[in-house]
């Protein structure tokens, strides 16, 4: 059965104010859910309890039905949630091309002592990974710039590669904060693409939208959430959610 | 001939330290204030498995490297729940308490007074005197070290360290585990500060405290920062740059009386110029912060 995400009753205070409060959203596999809200509804900060950052005070976030709230951030993340951030956080002083190698190797071969023990292995795996890394530069269109550090890429590079890192990692729940924020229409038609292309080929996977990007909502995602003041004010099919008189006053300013 | 021979050899043996250390500074990105603990846990494990126990130089050296690292651990557990300056701070507080140790705990170091006559080393039946052979000993022992850490540099956990310290929430998010990452580069860079440690101790066959102070451990920080951190080129260029300036610097000719005052202001002056032009290091990439 596929089960995707659950937030159950999610609270989360930080410095007195109610940020999230008492969430209850499902997430399903196979399609892209949209996450939409003014500034400040706590929209990443619902990623953050997702992702382990942040603990929830109250509440269970179920993923494959298992509660996944008190875990650490690095086992969430073994467990097949990737995100991209808000300010996309590529590793500065690392190559394009190492940015996005460093999603590809799990703890096993991360670990220190694997070179000495599994020498042929590791040499084959980096062999593998090459293409793989070079089919996803190749998609956002970083392949000729493999050598450059990605901090002196410009900010709508830096997403791309950040897209280009989280694609690799191969996650089969995709938390995307504002993936289109700062890119060029054409790009952003791209991105839209792949998202669209990831759920269509894979039905277990889960994607779950942060956007303010009316026009990209409407365009990949059949279901949205509306929140405001760390509530969920609102769910529905997207041509609802965006008709519905409240949100368009709160949100939409119409 | 023999000045020359002496310092390469101490070039030989801080290779071997700011090598290891690279993996915990220029990888991880820590700033550790306490890497001489490890080089002086290495030196005193070894002679006093030699002098007092009697076991041959091979095997004190193995067992040095497993005290050091046992140690390495029982200091990174704690030690790297802190980044920043904070981590600064607590590996400042443990230099300064092995150090302690090291001087006060007369019955097992003989404290201040040192241990003298630490026997030479005899490797596969042969004692090693001259300064030629300790050369190729550290030759050796270097060739060795620097493969196994070049290895690890260009491995997937030189990568995931690098990946960590250049933004942790990033790293984490794509399943790395800080704590276990950072332990195992603290602890392997221990391993190569007690292999230079015992190296050191055969070396001058006399050993006190002093050579393990925080001075030395900042000395050892400066080498990569002065050198550049993160890389295979960087520690090489300042450990070099490091020994041979103030060397360099006994042949300018200056008169007797005020020589060594004026040579160490000039010293200190040369890094505050070489952090304003690089501040990544002569042979850096990565500047750390």
């Amino acid at each position: 059965m596929m089960e995707g995400l659950k937030i159950k009753r999610v609270s989360k205070t930080l410095n007195g104010i109610r940020i999230v409060d008492d969430v209850t959203a499902t997430f399903l596999p196979g399609r892209i859910t949209a996450l939409i809200g003014p500034n400040g509804a706590g929209k990443t900060t619902l990623f953050h309890l997702i992702t382990g950052e942040l603990k929830a005070d109250s509440g269970e976030i179920v993923y494959k039905g298992d509660d996944i709230s008190k875990l650490k951030p690095y086992i969430i993340a073994r467990r097949g949630v990737g995100r991209l951030f808000q300010d996309v956080r590529v590793f500065d002083n690392l190559t394009v091309f190492d940015n996005v190698a460093s999603a590809c190797f799990d703890q096993e071969v991360e670990s220190p002592w694997y070179p000495f023990v599994k020498c042929s292995h590791l040499k084959r795996k980096i062999r593998e990974i090459k293409d793989v890394i070079y089919s996803y530069l190749n998609f956002v269109g970083l392949s000729d710039m493999d050598n450059i550090y990605a901090g002196a890429l410009s900010y709508g590079q830096q997403k791309l590669l950040a897209i280009a890192r989280l694609l690799a990692g191969g996650y089969s729940l995709l938390l995307l904060d504002e993936p289109t924020a700062g890119l060029n229409p054409v790009m952003i038609k791209k991105v839209l693409e792949i998202l669209e292309r990831i759920v269509e080929e894979d039905k277990g996977k889960t994607i779950i939208l942060v956007e303010h990007n009316m026009s990209a909502v409407t365009e990949v995602a059949d279901w949205v959430y509306f929140m405001n003041e760390g509530k969920i004010a609102f769910f529905g099919r997207t041509d609802h959610v965006l008709g519905d008189k409240e949100v368009r006053e709160i949100y939409l300013g119409m | 001939m023999n000045y020359i021979l002496h310092l390469l050899i101490m070039i030989g043996i801080y290779l071997v330290l700011s090598y290891g250390l690279n993996l915990v500074v220029g990888f991880g990105g820590l700033l550790s204030l306490c890497y001489a603990v490890f080089y002086g846990i290495g030196a005193y494990a070894s002679t006093l498995l030699m002098v007092k126990v009697g076991i041959s130089f091979i095997p004190a050296v193995l067992l040095g490297i497993v005290i050091a690292a046992i140690f390495a651990f029982l200091i990174g557990v704690p030690a790297l729940r802190f980044r920043g300056d904070s981590f600064v701070l607590v590996t400042l507080g443990i230099q300064m308490i092995v150090f302690t140790i090291l001087y006060n705990w007369v019955d097992l170091t003989r404290g201040p007074y040192g241990i003298p006559g630490i026997p030479r080393p005899v490797v596969a039946g042969y004692e090693i005197t001259s300064l030629y052979e300790y050369l190729i000993l550290v030759g050796v022992i270097l060739l060795f070290s620097l493969s196994v850490l070049f290895i690890l540099y260009n491995a997937p956990f030189g990568l995931a360290l690098k990946a960590l310290r250049d933004d942790e929430m990033a790293a984490e998010g794509l399943g790395k585990s800080p704590v276990h990452m950072f332990l195992y580069a603290f602890v392997i860079s221990a391993v190569f500060a007690s292999t230079a440690g015992s190296l050191y101790a055969a070396y001058v066959t006399y050993i006190d405290p002093t050579s393990f102070t925080l001075d030395e451990s900042i000395f050892l920080l400066a080498i990569l920062l002065v050198g550049g951190a993160g890389n295979r080129i960087g520690p090489f260029v300042g450990t070099v740059f490091m020994i041979l300036l103030p060397e360099a610097l006994r042949f300018l000719g200056l008169p007797d009386t005020v020589a060594p005052n004026v040579r160490q202001m000039i010293y200190g002056l040369t890094l505050i110029v070489l952090m304003f032009l690089r501040p990544q290091g002569l042979a850096g990439e990565y500047r750390v912060k």
